[in-house]
């Protein structure tokens, strides 16, 4: 992969709204690149990045798949990343590693809830992004509505660089505003032909309004190009570009492109943007070191960023894993330094040594050995023993450990088994391989019950993981109903001591624990402290207390979900010089969390839904209704033509099966999509019912 | 910019702020070489406590302001200054630059 100068790499994504038409534009943009010689469609299950059989059946993509073509003799490595937010974390780990995007939306609905979600999750990367509005082929597809949702919605800067010529059924190309002319498609071979012609007088007025401004809003960035501007009344193509680029790269404005990528039309003008316009790894500045955790990152605006350098020691960040019948893929982006295979990193987030065996260049579910990545690069590697996903690999000379990534919580459970007693051992293996591939999957056994339960972002993302632990690891399991996952914590602090004694006859047990347990703010995770002095308990027995409350953390003391948000500070205890041990310590600390816990007032946690219905006005009052019956809290109403956009605040339990009553209720005509909010305690009545479930 | 009757050229600039200061106001000079107008960074907005400040220009250099709770309506950061009048609000350097021209054009 070595040999591209890095300001011939862009490492980009797609990003959008489920449906914006993200893998369409990707299947354009090989096609027009040459990688690919025919155009495969999402309808048709013929893709190029949604290679899984569940992508193709479904139409929809489930994983990040990464292409790599050329344009303008720029290579540009792609991501097309999922819409659903069932698959969330795919679109977070991409924007994490990527160092541009293309943003699209959709020219009928303009900015969609996803596209929202996506947008900050860009802007928590600093991500510098191009917004393609697509689909103005489409009855009702209209640039300016859609345009005005990018202000409304996003509150940015939007700055179109093109004007659509021709609306819906009648789009025919672009005016470009940089260089002043119309870019007409021809029709035939697949939008490979279009030719330049002078702007439509009926455009021309419009267009020279737009120019003005543009090269006002671009050429304000750089203050060299305002003299320029200001000596000759105008500058040249060349300056436009560059300023463009600034603005983009420093989030002062978000350049716009328009066409319809179904219809062959717009798409290479999207590439020449991403070309002169998205920032190269040598545009950006370096990704960030790691702060320690609990740090504010606000405090430190100077931390230590790495550069893109080949020659700089070597650093690099593993966000996705894949398994296949050949084994463990790592996907690495490769940030400074060269690797070659068989190399030996640390990985600094672990504190061991990882050797490379082979590396490979990916295109969707193929591959290309390759011998040598360097700075810039993505690739997968294979061989790696213990890297999971945001871990970084750094060379020994310069052990650095890189930014680390977020991943959101899990919401919905189910309870799975197989349907053979034979198959539990090949049902763990794979869902153990599953969960390490995506870190918004998590897999826990009930200890209760001893039943496997898998949690995950939605109903859509645990059936594809159900189907994948079929297809691809042969195993028919039965599931359990959805069920929310629900969290426990406490609401005051409290001190409990405990003393776990079995002395008689024989080896005994003796460990005695004084532990505070006092609660933490939402996402506060589990924080253990160890304030024990003067050796009451002795060292080697602190990591047991530490397992035990750990352990028995999983299983909470009001209904058995895990306890989350608390801090417990282990302050003194007792020990026997022989019939202490590290699992009478275990014991004791379980015994502790137990009678402590029940005593600092408990409570239970139940996911908010962030829901916005999409519903004709005639039922926008059924709709309110019933969401207010489900528990739910309206935070506004908008119209957007002749529909009314609802969105409120639910929890997850009431959201089950409501798409069929939505569906029901407005016959057909309203729509809905949900994300996670927050968590909240639920109402006692609720409380007392899931415990009377439980018991 | 065809037809412009100024010529602009950098006025004050950030002092302190490194290799690369920024151009505070742009100033318009006529064919005699009179400053004539000028385009002035809006600084802030203002954090006092709880609220935040805008500042407004008093005079016809921006030296005095006043300052006003919130974003002017416009939420513009350059201030349009002709002699000493302020003509307009914009946000961008350009856009205050038309204004005044557009000021002028009118007289």
């Amino acid at each position: 992969m070595s040999g591209t100068p890095l300001d011939k790499i862009r490492n980009i994504g797609i990003t959008a709204h489920i449906d914006a038409g993200k893998t369409t534009t990707t299947e354009r943009i090989l096609y027009y690149t040459g990688v690919s010689h025919k155009i495969g469609e999402v309808h048709d299950g013929n893709t190029t990045t949604d290679y899984m059989d569940q992508e193709r059946e479904r139409g929809i993509t489930i994983t990040s798949a990464a292409v790599t073509c050329e344009w303008q003799g720029t290579r540009i490595n792609i991501i097309d990343t999922p819409g659903h937010i069932d698959f969330n974390i795919e679109v977070n780990r991409s924007l994490r590693v990527l160092d541009g995007a293309i943003f699209i939306i959709e020219g009928v609905a303009g900015v969609q809830p996803q596209s929202e979600t996506n947008w900050r999750l860009a802007d928590r990367y600093n991500v510098p992004r191009i917004i393609f509005i697509n689909k103005l082929d489409r009855t009702g597809g209209n640039f300016f509505r859609a345009f005005d949702t990018l202000k409304e919605k996003l509150d940015i800067v939007a700055l179109p660089l093109q004007l659509p010529i021709g609306e819906e059924e009648k789009f025919r190309g672009v005016v470009d505003l940089v260089e002043m002319k119309a870019i007409i498609w021809e029709g035939g071979e697949l939008g490979a032909k279009y030719h330049d012609e002078p702007i439509p007088a009926e455009l021309a007025e419009q267009a020279a309004e737009y120019r003005q401004t543009l090269l006002d809003t671009a050429v304000s960035v750089d203050e060299k190009a305002m003299e320029e501007y200001f000596e000759k009344g105008d500058v040249s193509v060349a300056t436009l570009k560059a300023c463009i680029k600034k603005g983009t790269i420093s989030g002062e404005f978000r350049p716009v492109l328009c066409g319809t990528a179904f219809k062959n039309k717009g798409v290479q003008p999207l590439l020449d943007a991403v070309v002169d316009y998205l920032p190269s790894p040598i545009d950006v500045p370096g990704i960030a070191v790691a702060l320690d955790e609990g740090v504010d990152e606000t405090l430190h605006p100077d931390r230590r960023r790495i550069p893109a350098n080949p020659k700089a020691p070597f650093a690099g960040l593993a966000f996705k894993i894949i398994n296949d019948k050949y084994g463990t893929l790592t996907f690495v982006r490769v940030y400074a330094g060269t690797l070659k295979s068989g190399d030996t990193v640390m990985n600094t987030t672990k504190g061991h040594r990882e050797r490379i065996g082979r590396m490979f260049q990916m295109h969707a579910d193929k591959r290309a050995e390759i011998k040598e990545v360097e700075a810039g690069d993505i690739a997968a590697f294979v061989g790696l023993k213990d890297t999971g996903t945001g871990d970084t690999l750094a060379s020994s000379d310069d052990p650095v450990v890189l930014e680390r990534m977020a991943f959101p919580v899990p919401v919905i459970d189910i309870s799975v088994e197989p349907r053979t007693k034979e198959a539990v051992e090949k049902m763990t293996l794979g869902l153990q391989k599953l969960a390490g591939e995506d870190p918004s999957l998590r897999l826990r056994t009930d200890q209760e019950t001893g039943q496997t339960i898998l949690s995950g972002m939605g109903e859509l993302h645990l059936e594809i993981i159900i189907d994948r632990l079929r297809r691809e690891y042969g195993v028919d399991c039965n599931i359990g109903a959805p069920q929310v996952a629900y969290r426990e914590t406490i609401s005051k602090a409290h001190t409990e001591t405990y003393t776990h004694k079995k002395q008689t006859g024989g080896s005994g047990q003796y460990a005695e624990v004084k532990i505070n347990f006092e609660p933490m703010e939402r996402n506060g995770g589990v924080v253990f402290e160890n304030k024990v002095v003067g050796g009451s308990i002795p060292k080697e027995y602190i990591p047991a207390v530490e397992k035990g409350i750990r352990v028995q953390a999983d299983t909470g003391v009001l209904a058995g979900f895990p306890t989350v948000d608390f801090k417990y500070t282990l302050l003194d205890g007792k020990y026997h010089d022989v019939d202490s041990s590290a699992l009478a310590f275990e014991i004791a600390a379980k015994a502790c969390f137990r009678d402590g816990m029940k005593k600092a007032s408990p409570i239970i946690l139940e996911p908010i839904m962030d829901v916005e219905v999409t519903t004709p006005q005639d039922h926008v009052g059924d709709v309110v209704g019933d969401l207010n019956r489900r528990r739910g809290q309206i935070q506004n109403q908008e119209s957007s033509g002749s529909t009314i956009i609802v969105r409120a605040l639910v929890p997850l339990k009431e959201m089950f099966g409501y798409i069929s009553h939505l569906r029901s209720m407005t016959k057909g005509r309203a729509s809905f999509t949900m994300q996670f909010h927050h968590y909240d305690p639920v109402p006692r009545n609720i409380a007392d019912e899931i415990m009377a479930k439980s018991a | 910019m065809s037809g412009s009757r100024l010529h602009w050229k950098r006025g004050r600039q950030e002092e302190g702020a490194g290799v690369s200061p920024r151009t505070l106001e742009w100033v318009g000079y006529n064919n005699a070489g009179e400053p004539i107008a000028r385009v002035v960074r809006v600084q802030g907005p203002l954090s006092l406590g709880w609220r935040s400040f805008r500042a407004m220009a008093r005079d016809e250099t921006a030296s005095v302001v006043e300052l006003r709770p919130g974003c002017p309506p416009d939420g513009a950061g350059w201030l349009a200054c002709v002699g000493p009048r302020v003509v307009g609000r914009a946000g961008q350097p350009l856009q205050a630059v038309r204004a005044v021209e557009a000021t002028l054009d009118d007289e």
